[in-house]
């Protein structure tokens, strides 16, 4: 895998914009550049290879946050989710550890739900430590 | 006016490549007749100094099939790089990596240890395995290096045009010819066969569902196929959904799925990642909001090899590239 760049968040996380957002301007998360917090409009959007592509440009683990499962007005936290789990299993058979990926459920209000799903996952990457 | 020299060259590869030039039939003559072949390994006795006597860029083509895996291979993928104005990567070996590039599910290890040692009709009770160099009496026997790592023709050398399918088929390839020798090429970097997803010329595609609720992936000696309806509304997975159009749907009029071998549409990064996402949101199973996270991961494992399906013809072309070994 070519590194085009790297970069000093560890995780990349990609939020829903209608029920993630709100939530992440009320927390204490940083939303800086560099700490990589990237919204879309919805965690439809965030396909495989967007994953893939974190990790090209340096990540240890991608966090998908996406509206709880039957709350999604696209219905696409579903689609989102069987891409997750096929993606998990595709890179299991390529000796990459599956929990490098997670998705969170995570409802408008659920402030500090979002703070500890970011840190807890982050602490768990930290753990495994750099893709080799 | 002298004929334009072009070259044919193969790397790791089965030859099927070389037999769909062969396929040409008549229109095969009708090239000779216009070129000036000075290599062709599998037909003519054109050697490597042959080559090398030429002048830089003297050879106006070189049609170079199969992957990257050993040092010869790269070293010729070199020389006819530096020896031809264009290159084109002929085949889904040469494009993405194919059938060789599931060697990239292992190592050079891997695979001699299996060959060498492991499989049910060697015998080799010395541990013999090939080497770089070995001394005889006579002096020094050399072979060439054999990689870790399967790459694709652009991962080793600069490519201008690619040449899809596993193998090619004939027009696909005569229209290449015909673009090369008419000044017709599109822009650099093209793949030469139309930029529409197979299941847009499919005569399948009516009957192929939007949403797909079926509890199992069925696999082909699973079930009678039906050989009018699309292959996805029987539960079977088809990769025509992002697969490049351009082989007459071979596969499909033979009652077997798409598995790809055209590769990605224009502009697309990893093609088994996203062929995967599609077959992902077609499979939208009925009662899913009844369905708990683990129900749901239980039937994703009825999708058998997942990266071995959706990476059929590209892992070395893929984000990934290969398998992560363990360092030792
Ligand atoms: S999925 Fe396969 S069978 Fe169905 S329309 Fe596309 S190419 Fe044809
Ligand atoms: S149907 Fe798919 S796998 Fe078969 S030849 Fe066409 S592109 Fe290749």
């Amino acid at each position: 895998m070519d590194n085009p760049t790297t970069n000093s968040a560890k995780i990349t996380t990609f939020c829903c914009n209608w029920s993630v957002k709100p939530g992440l301007r009320l927390s204490n998360l940083s939303t800086d550049e560099e700490d990589k917090i990237i919204v879309t409009m919805c965690t439809g959007r965030v396909g495989p290879e967007l994953v893939m592509q974190a990790f090209e440009y340096g990540a240890w683990g991608v966090l998908i946050c996406a509206c709880p499962l039957g709350e999604c007005k696209h219905d696409a936290n579903y689609k989102t989710l069987r891409r997750v789990l096929l993606l998990k299993r595709m890179l299991s058979q390529l000796n990459i550890e599956p929990e490098r990926v997670r998705i969170e459920w995570i409802d408008t209000g659920e402030v500090a739900k979002l703070q500890n799903a970011v840190n807890g996952f982050y602490d768990a990457i930290e753990k495994l430590g750099p893709i080799k | 006016m002298a004929k334009p020299k072009v070259a044919f060259y193969w790397n790791a590869s089965c030859g099927g490549c070389e037999e769909a030039v062969i396929d040409l039939a008549e229109d095969l003559l009708k090239v000779a007749d216009a070129v000036d072949i000075v290599l062709w390994p599998v037909a003519l006795d054109f050697k490597k100094k042959d080559v090398e006597n030429l002048k830089d860029n003297e050879i106006v083509a070189s049609f170079i099939n199969g992957a990257v895996r050993t040092e010869e291979q790269k070293e010729m993928a070199e020389l006819l790089r530096a020896k031809s104005q264009l290159v084109f990567a002929f085949g889904s070996c040469a494009h993405e990596g194919c059938i060789p590039g599931l060697a990239n599910f292992t190592n050079r290890e891997g695979i001699f240890e299996r060959v060498y040692k492991t499989t049910e009709s060697t015998k080799n009770p010395e541990g013999i395995f090939p080497k770089v160099k070995t001394k005889v009496p006579e002096g020094e026997l050399t072979l060439p290096e054999f990689f870790d790592t399967v790459y694709t023709l652009d991962q080793t050398v600069e490519v201008d045009y690619y040449i899809p399918g596993c193998a090619p088929p004939p027009d696909i390839i005569m229209n290449a010819f015909t673009a090369l020798l008419e000044g017709n090429l599109p822009e650099k970097g093209s793949v030469l066969s139309p930029n529409i997803a197979l299941c847009d010329e499919c005569d399948r595609n009516e009957s192929k569902p939007e949403k797909l609720e079926i509890p199992e992936f069925n696999r082909v000696h699973q079930i009678e196929i039906d050989p009018e309806k699309c292959f996805l509304a029987q539960g079977i997975i088809c990769m025509g959904i992002s697969t490049r159009s351009g082989c007459g749907q071979r596969c499909i009029n033979v009652n077997m799925p798409c598995r790809g071998c055209f590769g990605p549409l224009d502009g697309v990064k990893d093609f088994g990642l996203r062929t995967m996402a599609g077959i992902a949101s077609i499979f939208a199973l009925e009662n899913e909001e009844n369905l708990s996270e683990e129900d749901l991961s239980k039937l994703m494992d009825k999708l058998v090899d997942p990266a071995g399906l959706f990476y059929m013809y590209s892992l070395p072309s893929s984000i990934l590239r290969r398998k992560r070994m363990e360092e030792k």
